[in-house]
């Protein structure tokens, strides 16, 4: 039952809008509750034949060779596919918005990086000939040391999980082996703090567990194309990805979406479909290739493992002047979605609360687990987990209320956040209040007169004078167009640890024009205004109550525009 | 390699079919056995099954009840003279599993399945087996050597009726209810005689790759009023010999943890 509360922002909201605000049916509710949705397989065809691939033991190994022999001679197999059937073997989702390298096979041919990686694929007549086929194939592993954990993954000497990223990290812009945040200076305000409160947090991988497996059905169909029903959540990914895999025009493929049978996040990125397909082109006739449930909770990609270390500085009154993430993202054996994932929460840092010092550096770690990708608000929920844990753990250290803590802390309108935006439309406050009022908890005369509306801005909105650094500072690779890397010859160009600012230039000296515009770093400039430096420290200055409520916009407009994947804004 | 099915209408047929080949497997309900085919188990190529009628008899006799191989859950639940059987019968599966799931087909499960073998080997059941004359095994004799057992086929259970039915108590423990596989399983037979509980039995499910007795802890109760120090005690040891397995649902060291608060609350009677 939903309750709407009405009362709250009612100026800054039209309630006359036809769907806004109002209960709506889900348009495929008549459908799910008749039995009558169309699913992607429930699409028949005459000769359809089935994909089912050889998959990997080991967790890191390399294939010294692949015998196909026994297999092929099996009753019902038409073909095997290997990954130098692959017209364009190495991909990664976000190449499409030009962002990370290419590291990831559809068929691996050389080393396998997780457990349940496919070194082959058989085509055969039915699922159980196939399934029989692959018992067939002889692979010949050279089993190699293998490592399962984020930080043991980052040390010196760790195995090497991927080879487009030795130092098994994602390169971000370019520039770093992990993604920075830089607002105001932590150290210094740790310093003035009258405790410092440090905790650790660690999620576990979660599998989306949909109800239908992913999978697809390719098909032959006139003029030189090819129909594709699939599960897939992100159609176009989905084409685009094949189309590049397969070195296929986009207009040669028809996909067809529809129904998904429970996706939440583990059908984004799908590699159903560029199987699916080049099983039609090599045998033209249509290819289903589909996870069973085994696979789906071993190979499909789930919901990454976070690493989260937070440090606060903290005065005796409860305000929180100062915070420090490290966090790892643990990708798993290839990048996906991971990366993106990271840039999400860093926009997200320090949560919903105004802290004047916050420092984030946070790693996308390449370990022999299966690949991560999306799942229901990734890159958020985890950190969000650590946040709120930690703001627990800070008002039981304090002995104060974690109801009031959260609204002495909480980010209102006009506030700047640690990404350099201003906030609008904080309701941080006002949800402390109704979940106290329904949990039957007493907040004081303060919390509950406390507003996101009002006490925002003025100092608030200041950019604090900011200390940057360079360490994780890579060489190598290319800030403009991470597709067209000029990657290092050897795996010494990517920094292992920290490096001395003054072996780098400050400023990016490759410029690579793009037809992607890339927002530069904020962190990685001066800020714009550098108040003086005593007022960087400051504690955030107590809700002021002067401000008129009609200078919650920012003063002056400026020339922005997005980057879709950094969600960085130019000035 | 499609996989074959041979039906025979007797017992007998059947078991010397089973004895010619490796690679045939005996279908009880195929609740297992279907999905390791539908999932391309390369280790056989036929289904053996029966349509005898002996083998889904339920009869009273002297000594107990005796089950054919072939009953089902659902058929145990239903039954009056059963009854007892209902908690662990019921903890298998849900409606679909337990319309197919048989007796003779629980006994072979592997951990985590298998809870109502955890329930016959605390009762002290006895198995018959087809072609083989006497009496058959212990249930205990049969969980400790179930290998040897492979090529045949059990033609029935016989279960002594506990003298109490509250002498009996059976939980299972799963994430995910009321349908989830076990966690751990606990089965316990403690009858009384003067208020002091004689000849106690004690057996866990999903603590090992079969079901086994908790030998410790039964020495801890025998003879013993059942109050809170016995069930202390009995709490404290209830891993005691025991090394508990680490699958996906819990580690080793998790099930070590639980295992003595699941015992003492199964004892207690506290229902949570």
């Amino acid at each position: 039952m939903i309750e709407f509360r009405k009362e709250y922002f009612a100026d800054e909201r039209d309630d006359n809008l036809n769907e806004i605000g109002k209960p709506t049916q889900r348009q495929d509710a008549l459908g799910h509750v008749t039995g009558r949705s169309p699913y992607f397989d429930d699409h028949l065809f005459e000769g359809l034949l089935h994909i089912r691939c050889v998959r990997s033991p080991h967790d890191h190994a390399r294939i010294r060779r692949i015998d196909t022999s026994a297999a092929e001679r099996m009753p019902g197999v038409v073909r095997i596919v290997l990954g130098k059937d692959v017209p364009n073997n190495l991909n990664t989702l976000l190449s499409l918005l030009d962002f990370g390298i290419d590291d990831e096979p559809l068929i691996s041919d050389k080393k396998v990086s997780y457990k349940g990686e496919p070194v082959a694929a058989v085509i055969a007549e039915s699922e159980r000939a196939a399934r029989d086929a692959v018992a067939q194939v002889r692979v010949d592993w050279e089993v190699l040391p293998a490592v399962l954990d984020v930080e043991e993954a980052i040390k010196p000497g760790a195995p090497v999980v991927n080879d487009v990223y030795p130092g098994n990290r994602f390169v971000y812009h370019g520039k770093y082996d992990h993604q920075k945040l830089r607002f105001g200076d932590v150290e210094a305000a740790f310093r003035q703090a009258d405790r410092i409160i440090e905790g650790r947090y660690q999620m576990s991988p979660i599998e989306q567990a949909p109800t239908e497996t992913c999978g697809a059905i390719a098909a032959p169909e006139t003029n030189d194309r090819y129909v594709v029903y699939t599960s897939t959540q992100a159609l176009f990914f989905s084409l685009d990805t094949t189309s590049k895999l397969l070195r296929v025009p986009s207009n040669r493929l028809h996909l067809i979406g529809g129904t998904v049978g429970g996706g939440f996040g583990g059908k984004v990125d799908s590699l159903h479909e560029p199987m699916a397909v080049l099983g039609t082109m090599l045998t033209g006739r249509p290819c289903k290739y589909i996870f069973d449930r085994h696979e789906e909770m071993q190979v499909g990609a789930p919901r990454g493992a976070e690493r989260w270390y937070l440090k606060d500085g903290v005065m005796n009154d409860g305000r929180i002047i100062a915070r420090k993430f490290t966090g790892y993202f643990d990708s798993g054996a290839y990048t996906r979605l991971s990366s993106y994932a990271i840039i999400k929460a860093v926009g997200h840092l320090p949560g919903p609360y105004t802290i004047p010092n916050v420092y984030a550096d946070v790693y996308c770690v390449f370990t022999n687990r299966t690949p991560a990708t999306a799942m229901r608000g990734f890159g958020i929920t985890g950190v969000d987990f650590a946040i709120e844990c930690h703001m627990d753990k800070i008002a039981h250290e304090l002995g104060m209320d974690p109801i009031e803590l959260r609204i002495l802390n909480a980010y209102r309108d006009g506030d700047m956040k640690a990404h350099r935006r201003l906030a609008k439309n904080t309701a941080l406050i006002e949800c402390c209040h109704v979940a106290a009022e329904k949990a039957g908890w007493p907040l004081s005369q303060a919390a509950r007169q406390a507003s996101s509306l009002r006490d925002g801005g003025g100092a608030r909105a200041e950019i604090p004078h900011t200390v940057t650094d360079q360490h994780g500072r890579v060489e190598g690779y290319t800030a403009g167009s991470y597709a067209q890397k000029k990657r290092p010859s050897g795996p010494a160009g990517q920094a292992r640890g920290p490096q001395s600012p003054a072996s780098h230039p400050s400023r990016d000296s490759i410029a690579v024009p793009s037809s992607f515009d890339r927002a530069p770093q904020p962190m990685s400039r001066p800020a714009p205004s550098a108040p003086p430096a005593s007022a960087a420290v400051a504690p955030p200055p107590p809700p002021a109550a002067q401000r008129p409520a009609e200078q919650h916009a920012p003063e002056q407009r400026r020339v922005t525009r997005f980057s879709s994947i950094s969600g960085l804004r130019r000035r | 390699m499609p996989v074959r099915v041979e039906t025979f209408d007797s017992l007998d047929a059947a078991a010397s079919a089973l004895r010619s080949t490796r690679s045939a497997r005996f279908f009880g309900g195929g609740t297992l056995l279907m999905r390791a085919a539908n999932h391309g188990d390369q280790s056989f190529d036929t289904l053996i099954r029966a349509r005898d009628p002996s083998f889904r008899h339920i009869r009273s006799e002297s000594e107990g009840v005796s089950i054919g191989a072939g009953v089902t859950m659902k058929e145990i639940i239903a039954h009056r003279d059963l009854s007892f059987l209902i908690p662990a019968a019921q903890a298998v599966g849900g409606p679909a599993v337990r319309n197919m799931a048989t007796v003779g087909g629980n006994l072979y499960a592997n951990s985590p399945y298998g809870d109502l073998a955890v329930a016959l080997l605390v009762l002290g059941a006895r198995i018959e087996f087809v072609g083989q004359g006497g009496r058959g095994v212990e249930i205990e004799e049969f969980m400790r050597d179930r290998d040897r057992h492979q090529g045949s086929i059990v033609r029935a259970v016989v279960v002594p009726r506990p003298r109490d039915p509250s002498s009996f108590r059976f939980v299972k423990v799963s994430r995910v209810k009321p349908k989830g596989i076990s966690l751990l399983t606990i089965a316990t037979y403690l009858p009384q005689s003067g208020g002091r509980i004689r000849g106690a039995r004690v057996a866990y499910g999903a603590m090992g790759p079969r079901p086994l007795r908790a030998t410790a802890v039964e020495r801890l109760l025998d003879g013993q009023y059942l109050d809170s120090a016995t069930i202390e005690r009995a709490a404290a040891a209830a891993c005691d010999g025991i090394e508990p397995r680490t699958d996906s649902l819990a580690s080793s060291w998790y099930r070590r943890e639980v295992v003595g608060i699941h015992l003492k609350r199964l004892l207690t009677g506290d229902r949570r």
